[in-house]
């Protein structure tokens, strides 16, 4: 790993929340182009590890460098400056205005960071909209489109500010099989054109698309597996290998619970 | 409120009422006892209030203050007109005041009224007391001479059977000791004196009477600012001493009649075609009630409305408030649902807490009400004495127990909507929240700033939930508007065209005492002619003649006779009569003949029956509102009294002017226009300014208060949609000026209708009031008063508005610093 293409590093990241340790410590770099999963049971912190590598949690001690910048020295302002041009978030609801059309939801996030003329940023707009195939919809409010059609609503919005990054937190969670691959097929597209994404995922067939898989446990990052990119074909194979890894992983945690019992030592897990 | 957090998890029973389980799982119909299973639905019941109480404490706290204070102000008011109304009467009771009285200048061969009244069966006492007028040049209280005052200030021996002087412990004065005399307690107010002081009266001789003042009396009949006579009481031998030396006779001769209520307006028609002694006015008991009520009566009126208006706004918070619960419990109350329970328990729930909430404010707000009635009613008090009624009390708390009621229905007809809820809806979407088709702008079609654009769609998309602060808005600028509308119309120059004026600098009276006054008039008329300092002057006579009612019954009418296109005042309807066929009449007198302007009027002239042409209207609100005008021959017995506009030219001043011409036209009371006006007027605009300021400052204090109250509900509506916003990137003062832009548009729309309000409602208000206070009840509507708005532009649609405003916007800045808290983590799936 070469910090000269990494577009994140995070060292000794620990999260607590009202005296429950979350996150313990965690070191993570994120290169260039790279499509991440991060997966784990309930509890284990991926969430929270997303959102305080984007800011939009605080840490409890550690340092998270994001395109050259310290989050910890930054203000609130600076940090929501930082979130809406170099970072873009999908989330499992989608999570759109709902006084807003959908074009509306997709250039706001541009419109607030004004970094070009307003024609050009609906232009752009329009574009993501018709790469998605949800241009028709541009007028339409939320009521008035699919779960899926709003997913990629959801997608162009992360994606008008043309970020470095793209954050996902089950992004696929709230759709069909079907959808969810549709979104997939998408995001694979994206990273293929060098948009670097991290996803968190429950669902083995999602992580089997990215090209690399964490495992965190109990708020520590336990397993990192490499798999190389998704060509669009073999995604049973890969889901299969990806399967039997996680299948590991969750053995060592038995493991090491029972000896933990043996021991009397009681863990604490517990988070976002 | 959190329904299902509670300690002790809920099942329902088999007859489907909720109640908490007891240890271990129990299933439906364990048959534990009825009143255990009751009991524990109790506490329940209070846990889950004090629960929700203790997550919302800000605002809860709010919607309590504002219902309490609905609650004070609606409490303090009753209680008010019930003392105003028992008080005033109670006073007449006690001081057993005359039926009809009639104030008459100079002396009287009393055997005449004697033999008259013997003809009469219905009189059941009369009697006449000696009022000895003494001369405000001649009058000192404390050192300061009453030379400016308009009121008619008399000597009198207390009355010791009938129309008996109370002093300030309700008892009757019967006697004055030699050397001390008691002014009536209007002097204690408005003129600082205290027992002790001395009353000095003066005469053009060099003699010199000084009387320490023992006590103060309430005076049945003359006690209020707007009736210019004033007695004071002093020892027979006191009162012969000065008249011995100075001072105007006249007598008050009192009549008392066994039903007045039907009798009293015949009387007063006999009394004046028996040719009795009528140099003066003749009242009954209704003027002087009516007098006594103008004043209290009017800050009494503007209490009420404002307590109304508050309640309104109290309702519609306390919806905002239901409103919001019930979206955040939305899910919740699928759930409930959903496992089976009954419709009536969770309206049950809702009820408790909004019941409870209703009932501390009522509480609380009573007890408020009943603190503050000694304060509006500080001047009943003094004026009227107190009586202790069982209404004071009584009325108080039906009306604080009404409010209540008014909160709890209202609460029950917000629980309707709970029969809506589908179970299964509320658990997949977790929202009640339809979507709204306002307006459809588009931010992609904007070049606003991206907040504004957002707050402003924001507005006219989801307008119904800005209801509420839109109606405290205009409520508020109605509140704010009216009142002070009131108070500059009031204590306008300008006013005096309602007082039956024209605008004069001086205005000369004088009383027809006996033959020489028409001589005396004459001179002072030739005099000021002559005199350089006067432009012009308006010489008016008073009459009294005969006219016939709407209802064909014989009427008296008082008619100023003169030249009215010399300095002629606004009228309502028409213009001034110019000769000897035509008549003006005063709002009020107009409905009383049931004519209408360019009908007639059958009027009595020397004898003569005449059918004069009605050719305007106008206001007057002086004489008990019933007056007229027109230019009929004044050389009869009808003469009244004497009055002469007088305008000075430019460069003199009119207060030496006044000085000048008292000395030179004495007995004739000469005061400056203004003077006049502020003395006649001044109690009551004294207290409606006063109202105004209280009414603007309460006013302010609302916006605020409901600004900050929505603001926090509104943002707490909104957590989500502000979580969003804040995850992809918009930051906290962006979005504060959003709220800010939405409130104030709010603000904007709000202040314009509630200024079209007051300016059109509001005045329409301010005449019905009038038309009561003039009229009695029986005048409302009927267009007795039509008095125009003074407004102040500065104040009215500048200065309020803008303090408005900066309240406004400070609520709005102090109530979204809350905005940091809507949590972007909500948004985790984890």
């Amino acid at each position: 790993m070469t910090t000269a293409t990494a577009v994140l590093n995070a060292h000794g990241l620990t999260k607590a929340f009202n005296g429950t340790t979350v996150l313990h410590g965690l070191d993570l770099q994120v290169r260039d182009g790279e499509f991440i999963s991060v997966m784990g049971p309930s509890g284990s912190g991926k969430s929270t590890l997303l959102y305080t590598i984007s800011g939009m949690d605080t840490l409890t001690s550690g340092s998270v460098r994001f395109a050259g910048q310290e989050l910890a020295t930054l203000s609130q302002k600076e940090l929501a400056r930082l979130r809406l041009t170099t970072m873009g978030f999908i989330f499992q609801h989608v999570h759109l205005l709902k006084n807003l059309s959908l074009l509306d939801n997709v250039v706001l996030p541009a419109y607030l960071a004004g970094l070009a003329p307003r024609e050009e940023l609906n232009e752009r707009a329009m574009a993501l909209m018709e790469r998605t195939g949800v241009a028709d919809l541009a007028d339409r409010d939320v009521t008035q489109a699919s779960g899926g059609q709003l997913q990629r609503i959801g997608i162009c919005r992360a994606l008008i500010n043309q970020p470095t990054i793209l954050l996902g937190d089950e992004p696929t969670g709230a759709l069909d099989s079907t959808a969810a691959a549709e979104i997939m097929d998408l995001l694979g597209q994206l990273n293929a054109e060098g948009t670097t994404i991290m996803l968190v995922t429950h669902d083995p067939k999602v992580a089997a698309h990215t090209t690399r898989v964490l495992y965190m446990l109990d708020g520590h990052i336990v397993g990192d597996r490499g798999q190389g990119p998704f060509t669009g074909v073999g995604i049973e194979q890969r889901h299969g290998d990806l399967s039997a890894w996680l299948l590991e992983q969750e053995r060592g945690r038995e493991r090491s619970t029972a000896v933990e019992r043996a021991a009397g030592v009681t863990t604490q897990g517990g988070g976002r | 409120m959190r329904l299902l957090s509670h300690p002790a998890p809920v099942e329902p029973a088999d007859d489907g009422s909720l109640v908490p389980a007891t240890s271990g799982p129990v299933s439906a119909g364990s048959g534990a006892p009825r009143r255990l299973r009751r009991a524990g639905g109790f506490a329940m019941y209070r846990r889950m209030v004090v629960h929700d109480f203790a997550r919302n404490r800000a605002v809860t706290s709010v919607l309590v203050l504002l219902m309490m204070l609905s609650v004070v102000l609606a409490t303090a008011s009753a209680g008010t007109l019930v003392r105003l109304i028992g008080a005033s009467g109670s006073l007449m009771d006690r001081a057993d005041a005359p039926h009809v009285a009639q104030l008459h200048a100079g002396g009287f061969d009393e055997q005449v009224v004697d033999r008259w009244v013997a003809g009469r069966p219905e009189v059941a006492h009369h009697q006449a007391m000696l009022l000895l007028g003494i001369d405000g040049a001649n009058l000192f209280f404390d050192g300061e001479p009453q030379t400016t005052s308009i009121q008619q200030n008399s000597l009198v021996v207390p009355n010791v059977e009938r129309d008996l002087l109370l002093d300030l412990d309700d008892q009757p004065v019967l006697e004055v000791a030699p050397g001390t005399i008691w002014p009536p307690v209007f002097h204690q107010v408005e003129s600082g004196l205290d027992v002790g002081d001395t009353v000095t009266i003066t005469a053009s001789n060099g003699f010199v009477k000084d009387l320490t003042i023992a006590g103060f009396v309430r005076d049945s009949i003359m006690n209020p600012g707007i009736t210019s006579s004033k007695r004071l009481a002093v020892s027979p031998v006191d009162l012969e001493e000065v008249r011995a030396h100075t001072g105007a006779v006249e007598h008050l001769i009192s009549f008392w009649l066994d039903d007045p209520a039907t009798q009293t307006a015949g009387f007063k028609k006999d009394y004046l075609d028996a040719g009795m002694p009528q140099a003066g006015q003749l009242v009954d008991s209704a003027s002087f009630q009516m007098l006594t009520m103008i004043g209290d009566g009017m800050g009494a009126a503007v209490v009420i409305l404002v307590s109304m208006l508050l309640l309104v706004v109290g309702l519609l918070c306390l919806r905002f408030s239901f409103l919001t619960a019930a979206e955040q419990d939305y899910r919740e109350l699928g759930v409930l649902k959903a496992i089976g329970v009954a419709p009536r328990d969770v309206r049950r729930i809702y009820l408790t807490k909004y019941a409870l909430l209703a009932a501390v404010a009522t509480v609380l707000g009573l007890a408020g009400g009943l603190a503050l009635t000694p304060v509006l009613t500080r001047n009943i008090t003094r004026y009227m004495g107190s009586t202790s009624s069982l209404w004071n009390g009584v009325i108080p708390v039906v009306t604080a127990l009404l409010v209540f009621v008014v909160l709890v229905l209202f609460t029950l007809v917000l629980l309707r909507r709970f029969r809506k809820i589908s179970a299964v809806a509320a658990l997949r979407s977790g929202s009640t929240s339809q979507q709204r088709r306002g307006a459809r702008l588009r931010l992609s079609r904007s070049k606003m700033p991206v907040q504004l654009r957002l707050g402003t769609m924001d507005v006219l998309g989801r307008w119904p939930v800005y209801l509420l602060l839109f109606f405290v808005f205009a409520i508020a600028t109605f509140i704010m508007i009216v009142p002070i509308n009131t108070a500059t119309t009031a204590t306008a120059p300008g006013f005096i065209h309602y007082m039956g004026t024209a605008p004069v600098d001086l205005r000369i009276d004088l009383l027809h005492a006996d033959g020489t006054s028409p001589a005396q008039f004459d001179r002072i008329v030739e005099e000021l002619e002559a005199d350089p300092a006067v432009v012009s002057i308006a010489p008016m006579v008073t009459t009294r003649n005969d006219t016939i009612d709407r209802d064909g019954n014989a009427a008296s009418l008082y008619v100023e006779n003169g030249d009215h296109t010399a300095l002629p005042l606004t009228y309502a309807d028409g213009r001034a009569p110019t000769d000897g066929t035509e008549i003006a009449l005063s709002l009020l007198a107009l409905h009383q003949s049931g004519a209408e302007v360019g009908g007639t009027l059958p009027v009595t002239v020397a004898g003569e029956e005449r059918a004069l042409t009605i050719v305007g209207s106008y206001q007057d609100i002086t004489n008990g509102g019933t007056t007229s005008k027109a230019s009929l021959p004044t050389d009869s017995d009808e003469v009244m009294w004497y009055m002469a506009g007088v305008v000075l030219a430019p460069g003199v001043d009119p207060a030496e002017a006044a000085q000048e011409y008292g000395d030179q036209f004495a007995p004739a009371k000469v005061a400056v226009i203004e003077q006049w006006r502020t003395q006649t007027l001044g109690p009551i605009a004294d207290q409606i300014t006063t109202t105004a300021i209280v009414a603007a400052v309460t006013a302010a204090a609302l916006a605020m208060l409901m600004t900050a109250l929505f603001t926090r509900m509104l943002l707490a509506r909104d957590a989500g949609q502000i979580a969003i916003q804040r995850a992809i990137g918009a930051d906290d003062q962006g979005l504060r000026r959003q709220y800010l832009t939405r409130i104030l548009l709010v603000l904007v729309l709000g202040v314009a209708v509630g200024t079209l309000a007051a300016n059109t409602i509001g005045q329409t208000l301010f005449n019905h009031m009038f038309e009561v206070m003039f009229g009695g009840f029986e005048m409302l509507g009927q267009g007795t008063s039509r008095i125009d708005f003074a407004v102040n532009p500065w104040l009215a649609y500048l200065a309020l508005p803008a303090a408005l405003l900066a309240a406004v916007t400070a609520a709005t800045v102090a109530g979204s610093r809350s905005i940091t808290a809507a949590d972007i983590a909500s948004l985790t799936t984890e």
